[in-house]
């Protein structure tokens, strides 16, 4: 942040932010009114921005213009369904909530299943078994074959409707050996993740609070 | 009837989609644009209920004097004030609710994942034990990777990155590859009970 | 043996300070580990690269603040990567509360390359639903977002005029912290669109995304605050900015963060093995 252009306005702010930060971090020594504070806070905040944002990118837009100004009566039928979701507050036809549920369930389920086969089975099985690039070398070739194994020894891992005999144990158990170097990796990534989160916020304490760091 | 339609409104629609897909011709598209602009206007409605949960529950904690009744007032002062600035001053560059996130809420969302990282290294000194094989094996992949994927991994060693380039890439996606599939085929069939009505849950209670 | 029982008896609130001394030390003292980039981050690169100008870059802010330190740095350096070349860009999210970060991301970057709302780029903000937005973009995107996030008609902005759907988009790329996020694109957008997609993710899911990579249904991973650095370097490297790089800066930090998280895992080993040794050998 270029110092020169710093207004008093943005400087309060940025104590507050600070301010909030410590709030939150005092959680870690033990809970306390500052930290339940800045925790009540954000929870309001979040839910106020929720409004204001769904009003202004989607509700006035998509729904107040096109029905009100433009007359396009069709958007009734969007909006009657989208009114039941107050059905919830009233005890006698709190069950035509049941009616927007219905509607959306079935539609992203239905949009599910086709997107799913495609995106998660097909093409997986298509790089699992197919892909141009093992055969362009030696090891290309080897480490595929490898992925391969471990994926039939992690699905075999996997299926538990039948009792296993002597193979599909040694099988499973292969699939376990490459699920924990597979959670080796995540938590090896996770772990990056976490510090990454806490540098983010020691920056901006050293770098636009404190201008300890440039 | 108050089980049926919702059911039947379920079983229309999802067998609307899963056919759309295959279907290109020029009605189908068009049943297909109206019924993207319903559910994206129903869906926004369900803030209500959100709002609503959290607003009665503020409230009566407040009627009720319940403990920490008074961080309830610090909720309800600021969905009303930030409602009202946002709805009131848009959400344009450099409006009171742009100044409101940046200097509120990130840096209270950000801070709270940040302490995440004091209780993982906390849980990585009490818990990560090996004390299996498997624990072993799964212990060795996270050194690997945690150096391997860091600048200093390559000061160490040069093998370190390609280890845990390796590691991610063959291994990590067998075995990733096979949660996929498990994850994949389970949705598949949930989405067909959900569709079909074997799946009734989101009905919730009620005498029919 | 009593100093091994120690080791594993460490008070949480001594390694909670360690941990804070050792992040905090290298940002304000760095050693200057550098970041090379991996093939993965190259690939995200070079795939932008190759837009030419003129033509739009599509970028879905699908994070919140939580996920900020690893997620914003890639925005700010792919969106500087884009108006260095004079690519249009796109930008839209899936997440709600991630919608301040773009308009934060936009209006601080834009200046740089002076850069103008409506020629240069469009900021569509966030729509309900998230399906019917990833499907109907690639019908219409003036049907998915009649308005942009500031209410203006999208018919009425000028680089909007040549962009109809996903056919119109040589290059789309979805910064994730989660769901909905990268997986959602590449199964209704890719799947029945055809989309070319990269991601950008955090740490916590970059093991998850390897499948994907492997298939080519994504076009090269940014991996958490490592991959946005490497990201940072190239941008660099190519001389399109001269900005700091926050995501580079953090790399001395993380290594040691790691370094310490490793020593942890062993000494509790340690302690853990020895207190078992001992206990054994009182029973015997």
């Amino acid at each position: 942040m270029n110092s020169a252009h710093i207004t008093l306005a943005q400087i309060i702010w940025i104590w507050i932010g600070a301010f909030l930060t410590f709030c939150i971090f005092s959680f870690l020594y033990k809970d306390n009114p500052l930290y339940r504070f800045a925790e009540h806070l954000f929870v309001g905040v979040s839910v106020g921005y929720s409004i204001s944002i769904s009003y202004h990118n989607v509700l006035y837009p998509d729904l107040i213009v096109p029905l009100f100004k433009h007359g396009q009566l069709l958007n009734i039928i969007p909006l009657l369904f989208g009114l039941c979701y107050f059905a919830r507050f009233i005890p006698q036809v709190s069950w035509l909530i049941r009616l927007p549920m219905g509607l959306v369930l079935g539609f992203g389920a239905g949009a599910s299943i086709p997107a799913t086969l495609q995106a998660s089975i097909i093409k997986q099985i298509q790089g699992a078994v197919l892909t141009p690039n093992i055969f362009k070398h030696w090891d290309f070739f080897v480490w595929a074959l490898i992925t391969f194994i471990g994926l039939i020894c992690v699905v075999t891992y996997f299926y538990f409707s039948k009792e296993r005999n002597k193979v599909t144990k040694l099988v499973a158990e292969g699939g376990v050996i490459f699920l924990m170097v597979g959670f080796g990796a995540s938590f090896g990534y996770t772990v990056m993740a976490r510090i990454s989160l806490l540098i983010g916020r020691f920056q901006f304490l050293l770098r636009d609070w404190l201008h300890i760091i440039k | 009837m108050q089980r049926t339609i919702p059911l039947a409104l379920c079983l229309g629609f999802g067998i609307f989609m899963i056919i759309q897909f295959f279907i290109p011709h020029p009605v189908s598209n068009a049943a297909y644009d109206i019924v993207l602009k319903w559910i994206r206007l129903i869906t926004i409605f369900a803030l209500v209920l959100g709002v609503g949960s959290l607003s009665m529950h503020h409230t009566t904690k407040i009627r009720r004097k319940i403990t920490g009744w008074q961080y309830s007032i610090v909720t309800i002062i600021g969905v009303i004030v930030t409602a009202v600035i946002g709805l009131v001053g848009g959400v344009g560059r450099g409006s009171g609710l742009q100044v409101i996130f940046q200097n509120i809420f990130i840096p209270v969302n950000a801070t709270m994942f940040s302490i995440l990282a004091f209780y993982m290294a906390s849980a990585a000194y009490r818990a990560f034990r090996a004390r299996t094989k498997e624990a072993t094996i799964l212990l060795i992949a996270a050194f690997i990777v945690m150096l391997g994927m860091v600048p200093i991994g390559s000061a160490i060693s040069k093998r370190l990155p390609e280890l845990a380039e390796w590691i991610l890439t063959v291994p990590n996606t067998a075995a990733k590859r096979g949660i996929i599939f498990g994850l994949a085929l389970g949705s598949i069939a949930t989405s067909l009970k959900i569709i079909l009505g074997i799946e009734r849950g989101w009905l919730g209670g009620g005498r029919q | 043996m009593k100093f091994f029982e120690i080791l594993g008896k460490i008070d949480r609130k001594i390694i909670f300070i360690i941990l804070a001394v050792v992040v905090i030390i290298p940002l304000i003292k760095p050693f200057g580990l550098i970041s090379k980039a991996s093939s993965r981050a190259q690939s995200v690169f070079d795939a932008v690269d190759a837009i030419p100008a003129g033509k739009p870059l599509m970028i879905s802010i699908d994070f919140d603040p939580a996920s900020m330190p690893e997620l914003y740095p890639m925005l700010t350096a792919i969106l500087r990567h884009a108006f260095a070349k004079d690519v249009k860009v796109v930008v839209l999210g899936l997440w709600l509360t991630g919608m301040g970060l773009g308009e934060q991301a936009l209006a601080t970057v834009s200046q740089e390359y002076n850069k103008e709302y409506g020629k240069d780029y469009v900021f569509l903000g966030w729509k309900s639903g998230i399906l019917p937005v990833v499907l109907g973009m690639g019908e219409d995107i003036k049907k998915a977002y009649p308005a942009d996030n500031y209410g203006t008609p999208l018919e009425s902005i000028p680089m909007m005029q040549s962009i109809k759907n996903y056919r119109d988009i040589p290059f789309f790329i979805s910064l994730s912290a989660g769901s909905a996020g990268y997986e959602t694109w590449i199964a209704y957008a890719q799947s029945r669109y055809g989309l070319k997609i990269g991601a950008g993710v955090t740490a916590v899911s970059a093991a998850d995304a390897y499948p994907y990579l492997q298939t080519g249904q994504l076009t090269g991973l940014l991996g958490g605050m490592k991959g946005a650095s490497e990201y940072e370097f190239l941008v660099k490297q190519k001389g399109y900015t001269n900005q700091f790089s926050p995501a580079s800066q953090a790399m001395d930090a993380q290594s040691l963060g790691h370094l310490l998280i490793l020593i942890l895992i062993v000494l509790g080993n340690i302690g853990y093995f020895f207190t078992r040794h001992s206990s054994r050998k009182e029973q015997q």
